[in-house]
């Protein structure tokens, strides 16, 4: 730290040769080349975003097979292999790389950096998720199409699977490990050496401090996902038998190695949800958050406990009773730290101005719908009952109160929270906040009712069904709020499409914000900032407002 | 007036909606999908009672966050003040936080302690006493019930009410996993190569309830379906008896049994699977016939791995008298 430096300002610590953030001029090649972490964010959030869109086009044809029975709008095959690479698009190519993305893009200037540590392994990562992707997305095309043995892929049945899409699924995840292992690092590095001076742990911006968890979750546990899913290569390569019973293999191996990535996995995804949704509830509620080191160090709590409980995704396969046991105590013991998070959100709000912008409406419904999940949650955790709901309908109602309700509304919470900061424009409030109610009204149509499915009996990952009491009109309910969902996401392109050139100006901090990143011209300038403030508490920019009225005699 | 009041409204509405739809709902005998099936077994019933146990104490968190939220929301909400206008810079309580830390602690271990107590009785709901054994096999995609006198049975099993069955589980080492559940009897329990994995069903009640495959299988998951019809213990025994006759004197009933359990679940002429076998020249190989069922070809799993000598000529009888393609124009055996 340097001696000379004014209290008020400081000039970026990092500040070495300049690396030109995009090394070839012109549209489109300045974007391929860059090294810039906003592009690179921009251009992550944006892949991610479409493939979004397509994973989201899968649930829909599925929602159409299921909305009658005995329905006949595609094939089972075809059926297998939409839930299949719905739910593993969904998980590794959106919900991931998209906070990869908002990282990229946010953890720099929240921290008052000049870039990500390593500015070319980022690109790398980038890059590779991008091919990774195209694998994907392209294993369509393969002889037989694609994958078709579910997310998690157990073998037997994954082993057994015909032609080469379960393979090129298992390239494309080893490519996706790669990217997502190089972005982890680079996050941590960065986060650990690069913060602006006065930045200290307990005055970080609360979605870095997920963005921590988030990076060291993902180097702890996707060496496992790769491991697995190498045995599995070599399995259906014939060359081993790991998970082959005949030859003295068992295929449960595989499942424990899978969920232990696989829980870790849940919170990778959502912590950093928990970030957007401390960022913005204080903004918006004119207040700064309540219990920032409860949340911060739930936030670790979390990270450290997810995984401790991977083996409550295998109450069902004839684990020893205590081990059982153990999984339910310390899944329910997760609840612990996040009922203190949810209930410090809530007092957040106490006494606050709450300006109900489109952020916040989602940063509210966030609240209402992840609470739901996490206490559907707690029913099956508790093992006995988990027998009964497990791989029903239940669990597909439960995960997307848990992955939709919290990582999607998170999402569209940060995406019309810092759109002004990545464009410069806002987007239109009216149209946000239709969409809000859309996504919302939707949301519970589609998915509320399928804890009822479940209840009634109706397994996960059928392609059809009878005309049991019930189902029928359960199933067509929820098929009506998947339309809606779909409506509402269609509203947000809309929406960003039409004020991409249209929308008014932003200006560096349009909702009186508290982090470094509004201190920023948006969109930024590639160095990010001329001069950092010295930070003095983790509200910098409301210190600076402060600051700025005292000497203006009140005004702000 | 600021646009949160109205949407408000139009929630509540919503919501009363779906309450008295629910309502509604439950005055039906399916509970309406709101709790699980009305169950059938001793061990079912427990579930039940975690169940409701589950509704009390999430219900009670539930209104601990949503009712604060929307009392906050409504009264706190912005009403034309500016963004500038700040709330008190409250940064926490302690003595706050520690309290809604502690408070999840206690429902924790009241749920985990409740658990705890109802799992013996949902696991062997009458420990010591003598017991029915049945061997269930998962396979693709059916269930092969094995009875300890010998009787196999495709997808239908037969269970005497008011006494436990053991149920041994498992799935032959060539196959893939399945999961046995008939909701209104048990939870689940998955059916895994290799491995032997067991359940215990005391029924409550007589009558046919659904089975169905839980983990999902292959291709035909959705038609791996069954019924498992409780018997009152004289019919059980009676019946139990009868078939071991009927199947040492009529292979072909079993071999009947066997045709739509497994074979016709592809090799229907109406789905678009297997290709059709009526007429099919193979059927009159007997040894080829045995080697696909066996082994599988291609797309078709080995659906006959591990049957007795007695199962697999039970399916030959069946085959050569009703599909195969007749050697003499004029034989005039009838079709099946």
């Amino acid at each position: 730290m340097t001696a000379t430096a004014s209290p008020e300002t400081q000039h970026p610590p990092q500040l070495r040769p300049p690396t030109p953030p995009d090394w070839r001029e012109g549209r489109v090649m300045g974007w391929i080349t860059t090294l810039d972490h906003k592009r690179i964010g921009i251009l992550y959030i944006v892949t991610s975003l479409v493939f979004f869109l397509l994973a989201g086009l899968m649930a829909l044809l599925m929602r159409t097979q299921l909305a009658t029975p005995d329905a006949a709008f595609m094939t089972r095959d075809a059926y297998n292999q939409l839930f299949t690479m719905h739910g593993t698009a969904m998980i590794f190519l959106v919900v991931v790389p998209i906070w990869a993305g908002f990282a990229n893009y946010l953890v720099p200037l929240m921290i008052g950096a000049r870039d990500m540590a390593f500015p070319r392994l980022n690109a790398m990562s980038y890059w590779l998720f991008l091919l990774s992707g195209i694998v994907f997305f392209a294993s369509f095309f393969a002889e037989h199409g694609a994958a078709r043995a579910g997310w998690y892929s157990y073998p037997p049945l994954s082993i057994q699977s015909f032609g080469n899409g379960q393979d090129l699924w298992i390239l494309s995840l080893h490519i996706l490990t790669i990217s997502s292992l190089a972005g982890a690092i680079n996050f941590l590095v960065t986060i650990h050496n690069m913060r602006t001076p006065g930045m200290t742990w307990m005055r970080l911006p609360l979605f870095v401090w997920s963005i921590e968890v988030y990076a060291a979750l993902l180097v702890a546990v996707l060496p496992a996902l790769t491991a697995g899913l190498t045995l599995l290569l070599l399995d259906r390569m014939r060359l081993t038998s790991f998970f082959v019973a005949a030859e003295g293999g068992d295929p449960i191996l595989y499942q424990h190695v899978f969920w232990f990535f696989g829980h870790p996995e849940v919170y990778i995804i959502i912590l950093p949800a928990f970030g957007v949704i401390s960022e913005v509830l204080p903004v918006f509620s004119r207040k700064p958050i309540f219990g920032y080191k409860a949340i911060a160090f739930s936030t670790v709590a979390i990270g450290f406990l997810s995984m401790l409980v991977w083996a409550h995704h295998m109450y069902t396969v004839g684990l020893p009773l205590w081990l059982q046991g153990f999984f339910m105590v310390s899944s329910m013991v997760v609840a612990v730290p996040t009922g203190v998070k949810i209930f410090n959100w809530v007092a957040t709000t106490w006494r606050g101005n709450l300006i109900f912008d489109t952020p916040m409406l989602y940063a509210i419904g966030f609240l209402v719908v992840f609470t739901i999940g996490g206490l559907s949650g707690i029913f099956i955790a508790a093992f006995p009952f988990d027998w009964y709901a497990h791989d029903t309908y239940f669990i597909v109602a439960h995960m997307h109160y848990v992955l939709f309700g919290g990582a999607i509304f998170a999402l569209f919470a940060a995406l019309h929270y810092w759109w002004p900061k990545l464009f410069g424009r806002m987007l239109d409030e009216r149209l946000g906040k239709v969409q809000f109610w859309t996504t919302f009204v939707g949301f519970n149509l589609a998915f509320f009712p399928q804890h009822m499915l479940g209840l009634l009996g109706m397994p996960r990952r059928v392609y059809t069904y009878e005309d049991e009491p019930l189902w029928t009109e359960y199933n067509l309910v929820s098929t009506i709020g998947s339309y809606l969902m779909g409506l509402g996401v269609l509203l947000f392109v809309v929406n960003a499409l039409r004020t991409r050139r249209r929308g008014p100006r932003a200006g560096n901090d349009p909702w009186l914000a508290d982090t470094l990143e509004w201190y920023a011209t948006s969109p930024p300038p590639p160095h990010n900032f001329d001069r950092v403030p010295y930070v003095t508490s983790a509200r910098p920019l409301r210190d600076l407002r402060r600051r700025l009225a005292e000497r203006n005699g009140g005004r702000v | 007036m600021p646009p949160p009041v109205r949407p408000l409204a139009a929630l509540s509405a919503a919501v009363l909606v779906a309450l008295a739809s629910a309502a509604a709902a439950l005055a039906q005998g399916t509970r309406g999908g709101f709790a699980p099936l009305e169950p059938q077994s001793t061990g079912a019933e427990r579930i039940d009672d975690l169940y409701w146990f589950l509704v009390a104490i999430t219900t009670f968190v539930l209104l601990l966050v949503m009712v604060p939220l929307l009392v906050f929301v409504v009264r706190f909400r912005s009403r034309g003040r500016p963004r500038t206008v700040e709330g008190p810079q409250i940064r926490g309580n302690t003595a706050y936080e520690i309290a809604w830390t502690l408070v999840p602690v206690a429902l924790v271990a009241l749920t985990v302690g409740f658990t705890i107590y109802k799992v013996p009785g949902i696991v062997d709901p009458s420990p010591g006493e003598e017991q029915t054994v049945v061997r269930v096999e998962g396979r693709q995609f059916y269930w092969q019930f094995e009875y300890e006198n010998g009787v196999i049975a495709i997808d239908r099993l037969r269970l005497p009410v008011g006494r436990t069955t053991l149920l041994r589980l498992t799935a032959p080492d060539g196959d893939v996993i399945h999961s046995f559940w008939a909701p209104a009897l048990m939870g689940k329990q998955d059916t895994i190569p290799g491995q032997l994995t067991r359940l215990r069903i005391e029924p409550t009640r007589e009558g046919t309830y659904r089975l169905f495959c839980g983990e999902f299988c292959g291709i035909q998951h959705t038609a791996m379906r069954g019924e498992v019809e409780v018997l009152s213990q004289q019919e059980f025994e009676q019946w139990l008896e009868q078939e071991r006759r009927t199947q040492e004197e009529q292979p072909i009933s079993l071999g009947g049994a066997i045709w739509t359990g497994v074979c016709a679940k592809c090799h229907d002429p109406e789905l678009d699977l297997g290709p059709p076998l009526e007429g099919n020249p193979i059927l009159n190989d007997p040894r080829a016939v045995e080697l696909v069922v066996r082994r599988g070809r291609g797309a078709m799993p080995g659906v006959g791995q591990r049957w007795s000598e007695e199962q697999m000529e039970a399916l030959q009888v069946f085959l050569e008298t009703t599909l195969a393609p007749r050697r003499e124009e004029d034989g005039d055996d009838g079709d099946g």
